[in-house]
């Protein structure tokens, strides 16, 4: 019986069916706000849908000169290892696994699909695909840290890197983002950075460097680096809502899912209002913003968390 | 399993564009759809940049000798299912070019063109409605 509850959660709910159904109504969610923003009508709320169900059904070429294993290897390990970070992290107030120290693993796993995109890049001999999986590794180097940063400063507060130790601490006194705006910001760039969200899109810049390192992908590979496009934004925002934005802190269980169902859907909003407020950043801009702006104002965050906790 | 791969393609046509050789004027009718004033994201159109993510390759002016190699690699790119939608009357017929010393004419020279939107430019409804058009026959 308990090994089938297991497997049910793992398959249905809050597992692999939810998280990929829930990916999907969250990147409408996006497509949908940033149209509203502009004054437009925007996709149907089966969109997403239909996108990943077409390019299954597409020719899936091979690039000549690539290594065609490798190449149908990283998408399927990428989006392996986002839904496993989407099993850590919680989903209203229960995740399926949780452990002292998840939030780490869950950061480590979200930063797997981004090595992949770059060696996505890199093992095609073409030059938007290289020059796009560079610009990723250099915005995996630039944002990992005020990510990491950012989301230190509540584990420092709370004194735990477990998510529902975090979330309980915030339901215990008051959420994280009151007490910490700055950290927040950092963290929430950090978030845009990783994602690779507008203004930090560099590495898919479409006037520069047609579609980045996914130029010479079609098919299936486009559709499950998609897919896992899809999943890190939402394990991405999950994992914000858990730690800043007090997660689902209401005691009923059905409350508690609603809760943290609006914050979900407020924050993708918030992201599609700075992707329609401003422009794509230069390369240069990108590495700049991180190192000389994000990262001494996340550690000094984190210092003075640190400093007042003792 | 057809139903549902054709539910899909209808929904989410993914556009190419290509100027062949015209002046500019069918481009700018072609990203004026995708403004507020005609949203064609309704209908699931977006414009990709890599002929590889490409379902609907659109081709505006007539073909230059110069812009053959190209336009026929192009097209070799794009995965299975793939439609050609001629755009403007250069692109149609080779308008005021064809015959030109270095034209090769419209683009139904080249490819396999699935609709003709005429005009000089052309208008974003016909745009919209070729495009509802070929979706309707998938
Ligand atoms: S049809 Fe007219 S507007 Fe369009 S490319 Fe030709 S000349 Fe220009």
């Amino acid at each position: 019986m308990h090994t089938l509850l297991t497997l049910g959660e793992l398959l249905l709910f809050p597992g692999l069916a939810y998280l990929v159904t829930v990916a999907l109504l969250l990147a409408w969610v996006d497509r949908k706000a940033l149209a509203v923003l502009q004054g437009r009508v925007g996709p149907p709320i089966y969109q997403p849908l239909a996108d990943l169900l077409k390019l299954l059904g597409k020719e899936d070429l091979d690039t000549e000169g690539s290594d065609a294993r490798l190449a149908a290897l990283l998408p399927m390990i990428s989006l392996a290892c986002a839904l496993t970070a989407g099993l850590m992290t919680p989903v209203g107030n229960h995740a399926v696994i949780s452990f002292e120290g998840d939030l780490m693993v869950t950061l480590f796993l979200l930063s797997v699909p981004t090595l992949g995109l770059f060696l996505a890049g890199w093992i095609v001999p073409s030059v938007y695909n290289m020059l796009g999986g560079n610009r990723s590794l250099l915005q995996y180097f630039c944002y990992e840290v005020p990510l990491l940063l950012g989301l230190a400063g509540p584990a420092a507060l709370a004194r735990t890197w477990r998510l529902a130790a975090l979330m309980s601490a915030q339901s215990a006194y008051h959420w994280h983002v009151l007490a910490m705006p700055v950290g927040f910001a950092v963290a929430t760039l950090g978030l845009i950075g990783k994602l690779e969200r507008v203004p930090l899109d560099t590495p898919h810049a479409k006037a520069e460097i047609g579609a980045g390192p996914l130029t010479e992908y079609s098919g299936r590979k486009l559709a499950l680096w998609r897919l896992t496009a899809w999943v890190q934004t939402l394990v991405g925002i999950n994992l914000m809502v858990a730690v800043y934005l007090g997660g689902a802190d209401v005691v009923w269980p059905y409350w508690g899912f609603g809760v943290y169902a609006v914050k979900v859907v407020g924050y993708m909003g918030g992201l599609a209002l700075v992707q329609a407020l401003y422009a794509r950043l230069r390369v240069d801009q990108v590495a700049e913003m991180s190192w000389r702006l994000l990262v001494p104002l996340g550690l000094l965050q984190l210092a003075v968390t640190v400093w007042m906790g003792a | 399993m057809e139903r549902v791969l054709r539910w899909a393609r209808r929904r989410s046509p993914w556009v190419l564009h290509y100027n062949s050789g015209g002046c500019n004027g069918c481009d700018i009718e072609l990203l004026d759809v995708l403004t507020p004033r005609w949203d064609v994201e309704r209908l699931g159109i977006v414009k990709e940049a890599a002929p590889r993510h490409a379902d609907i390759l659109v081709c505006t002016g007539p073909i230059t000798l110069k812009s053959r190699e190209p336009l026929l690699r192009i097209y070799e790119q794009i995965p299975e299912p793939k439609w050609v939608v001629a755009l403007g009357a250069c692109a149609c017929s080779g308008s005021l070019f064809g015959g030109s010393y270095h034209m090769l004419g419209g683009v139904d020279q080249l490819l396999p063109v699935a609709r003709y939107v005429p005009g000089c430019p052309c208008r974003p409804e016909a745009i919209i409605t070729a495009l509802a058009e070929l979706l309707e026959t998938i």
